[in-house]
């Protein structure tokens, strides 16, 4: 019988979509291969769009609903662990690295699922200013975030590129080259677990075709560079990010708190005490 | 009709000892420059020459560079507790000559004595107790052990207000172990100078401050010398975006402090009177060279009259003059680049279609000076409405609900400081969480404290300055 392959496609806005030019690019796995879409500019155009629209919704959402949203991701992962657990043997992890791999992911979703409504009351606090006044620092997420993932073959490695801005709040569009098969397939349980539409955009491409266009986008907010990539290439991103003072991160913190500060913007409001 | 004029009431100089010409301030004392390139450093009040200061070269910085790393050497190996018991005794000296570095700001920089002798040097003094204290308890400001110093800090601080931008510079730098090369602005070096002699007095470690004088070609040294760890700028966001593009592609961390075109929100529930007071405090304090300044007035439609006309009396009380005399609200603008800027923009503002109004009052002969100004029949589109001025020029905007005034306010590319005027508890913590501000002051404005961060979203800049969070401009995670 013949064997019915999965046709992997972009996520954007809820929705799996090929790429607007029709162009693919053949990712040859160790044991497989697949044709994925090669994102283009315009592509990252819409993605965009979509994210400005998911961010409006995504941190309008309760932090208790987004806990509830990030446990429910867990739940789908895990219930599909059989499969990503193929694909990653797929990609070259032997059986056991691979089982360690998504059980690894699924822990550290718990985790963030657990900091979404608590993480304000870390990195917040009233601040003891000289005069009668109420005076407090809190934040907000930054808005549209566009995160570079890893080469690995690894759910966690994908998990740890946008997990942390997504708590905060922030939309996130995620972009991967050779891990894109467990990229697209991680779209699914996204759409499985109530994100807003928009609030996390998956694509695949190659980096070096649209990173002039994602640095230069007045509309993404922060680049989060998860992959080590040539200097002259970063270069010419912080370049391109200057003209909008637009943040760029490069191999962000995994550890803890330090992991969600780069995506949260600190806001002080003062008011004055009195009868 | 009683006559309600002051007498002058002038401020004595004689507290103030101006040397003819000033060196950089390397390795713990004051050094004979590379550079032989002086500039006159003038009071804008007077247009008089009150010192030379020198235009720092390669050589200068070089060395400033060599010192803060040697100095850097000796601050690692302070203790934290003994670190904060020099920023402890900064903090007092600066106390204690309070007076001096008041009227040398207000001759060096034009802004009246009252603001610099009652919130200028108070506040410079608060930030040096304020990080002294968090010097030996950076572990428990984050609960993270791997928060190190980044080294050699290079720092560019404008002229707005020159020795409090040092203090929200230096102190924070040094708390956290790093040391530092400082450049202050090429028209008000004189107080930075100062400082540097109350380094000496202080007996802080040779090479851990470092002060060159200088205009932005020193500062472009600075920002690409091989050897600097951290930037941290405060000004235009022109230039901030320059830097950001000049250190691209290199390991150097990097805060940026820059422009803004606050929105000063008043609805028809607001005290209005208070308000009032609230909007001239915002725009007129330091003259509107404030990048913070509540420059775009938002008023709801039903109150623009009634606001205006109360506005309009109440800044023609505003008093322009000599910044020695205690009675003046508005100084002198602080250099005639900055005057030429202000009234450029404010011609536009004119041909546009905008409705100008000015006080009447007098201004002195010589000098730089600016009368306070109100704009109303605004459109959104105007260049007064988006660019930031820096001058005691008020732009008025209308709205009718308060999502417009939300959709207004943060239509702009800047996002330092917001206001909001309400009675209603409610609206102004609905307001507060839309605005895209990194301080918004409600039913108040222009407050600040060294426990309070301050710092913009957007093209205002990143990092904070001030509080718990400051710190973290100054530290950096190691794995």
């Amino acid at each position: 019988m013949i064997e019915i392959k999965k046709t992997y496609k972009n996520y954007v806005g809820g929705k799996y979509i090929r790429s607007e030019s029709g162009k693919t690019f053949t990712l040859n796995l160790k044991n497989d291969s697949f044709e994925v879409p090669l994102t283009s500019k315009k592509d990252i155009r819409d993605a965009v769009t979509s994210s400005k629209a998911g961010f409006a919704k995504w941190s309008e959402i309760s932090p208790y609903t987004k806990t509830q949203i990030l446990y429910r991701l867990s739940e789908m992962i895990e219930g599909h662990k059989d499969s990503y657990i193929d694909l990653l043997v797929l990609g070259g992890s032997t059986k056991n690295q691979a089982k360690k791999d998504v059980e690894t992911a699924i822990e550290n979703i718990v985790w963030y699922a657990g900091l979404a409504d608590k993480w304000e009351q870390v990195s917040g606090n009233l601040n003891p200013v000289n005069g009668e006044y109420f005076n407090i620092s809190h934040q907000n997420p930054i808005g549209v975030v566009f995160s570079l993932n890893s080469d690995s073959n690894s759910l966690t490695s994908l998990l740890n590129s946008i997990i942390q801005p997504l708590t905060v709040g922030c939309s996130v569009i995620s972009f991967s080259e050779e891990s894109s098969i467990i990229a697209l397939k991680f779209a699914e349980d996204i759409n499985n677990s109530d994100f807003p539409p928009g609030s996390l955009n998956i694509l695949s491409g190659q980096f070096e075709k649209i990173f002039e266009d994602v640095s230069k986008h007045v509309e993404i907010n922060l680049v989060s560079i998860c992959k080590i990539i040539p200097n002259e290439i970063l270069k010419k991103i912080q370049e391109n990010a200057s003209s909008s003072v637009k943040r760029i991160i490069n191999m962000p913190s995994e550890d803890g708190i330090s992991s969600i500060l780069p995506f949260l913007e600190t806001k002080t409001v003062w008011h004055p005490k009195g009868t | 009709m009683v006559n309600w004029e002051y007498s002058e009431s002038v401020e004595s100089q004689d507290i103030v000892k101006i040397k003819d010409k000033y060196q950089n301030f390397v390795d713990g004392n004051f050094q004979q420059p590379n550079s032989k390139k002086y500039i006159n450093t003038i009071s804008p009040s007077t247009e008089e020459v009150l010192s030379k200061i020198v235009i720092s070269n390669e050589k200068d910085v070089n060395n400033a560079i060599k010192s803060a790393q040697m100095g850097f050497e000796k601050w690692s190996k302070t203790s934290p507790h003994e670190r904060s018991k020099y920023l402890f005794k900064l903090a007092r000296l600066i106390q204690e000559r309070s007076r001096e570095f008041a009227v040398l700001e207000s001759m060096d920089g034009g802004k009246p004595i009252k603001e610099s002798r009652d919130f200028d040097l108070p506040q410079v003094a608060a930030n040096f107790f304020y990080f002294a204290g968090w010097a030996d308890k950076i572990d428990l400001s984050w609960g993270a052990k791997s928060l190190k110093p980044h080294g050699v800090v290079g720092q560019i601080i404008p002229w707005n207000f020159p020795l409090l931008m040092l203090s929200w510079k230096i102190a924070p730098a040094l708390a956290t172990g790093n040391t530092v090369v400082l450049k202050p602005a090429e028209t008000t070096s004189l107080t930075a100078l100062l400082f540097a002699e109350l380094c000496e007095q202080a007996g802080i470690p040779d090479g851990v401050v470092n002060i060159i004088t200088g205009d932005g070609t020193t500062g472009s040294l600075l920002v690409n010398h091989k050897d600097i760890n951290k930037i941290a700028f405060t000004g235009s966001t022109q230039v901030g975006k320059s830097i950001q593009k000049s250190l691209a592609g290199r390991d150097v961390g990097l805060t940026l402090e820059l422009g803004g075109k606050a929105a000063n929100i008043i609805y028809e529930d607001a005290a209005i009177d208070q308000a009032v007071e609230g909007v001239v405090n915002g725009i007129f304090f330091n003259q509107g060279h404030v990048c913070c300044a509540g420059s775009r007035l938002l008023l709801q439609e039903s109150i623009h009259d009634e606001f205006v006309a109360k506005l309009e009396k109440r800044m023609q009380t505003l008093r322009v003059g000599n910044p020695l005399d205690k009675n003046t609200d508005i100084g002198a603008i602080n250099s005639k680049e900055q005057l030429d800027k202000i009234e450029g923009l404010v011609n536009e503002g004119v041909s546009d279609g905008g409705k100008i109004f000015q006080t009447e009052c007098e201004l002195p002969g010589n000098g730089f000076w600016f009368k306070p100004t109100l704009f109303t029949d605004v459109q959104p589109s105007y260049s007064i409405a988006r660019e930031e001025i820096f001058g005691p020029v008020l732009t008025t905007l209308t709205f009718r609900t308060p999502q417009e005034a939300i959709e207004i306010a943060n239509n702009t590319e800047y996002g330092l400081s917001a206001g909001v005027w309400t009675e209603k508890g409610s609206k102004i913590l609905w307001t507060a969480d839309r605005l895209q501000a990194g301080v918004v002051w409600a039913n108040t404005f222009n407050k600040f404290d060294p426990a309070s961060p301050f710092g913009g979203y957007k093209e205002s800049g990143f990092g904070r300055e001030g509080g718990r969070q400051g710190l973290l401009s100054y530290l950096k995670a190691e794995s």
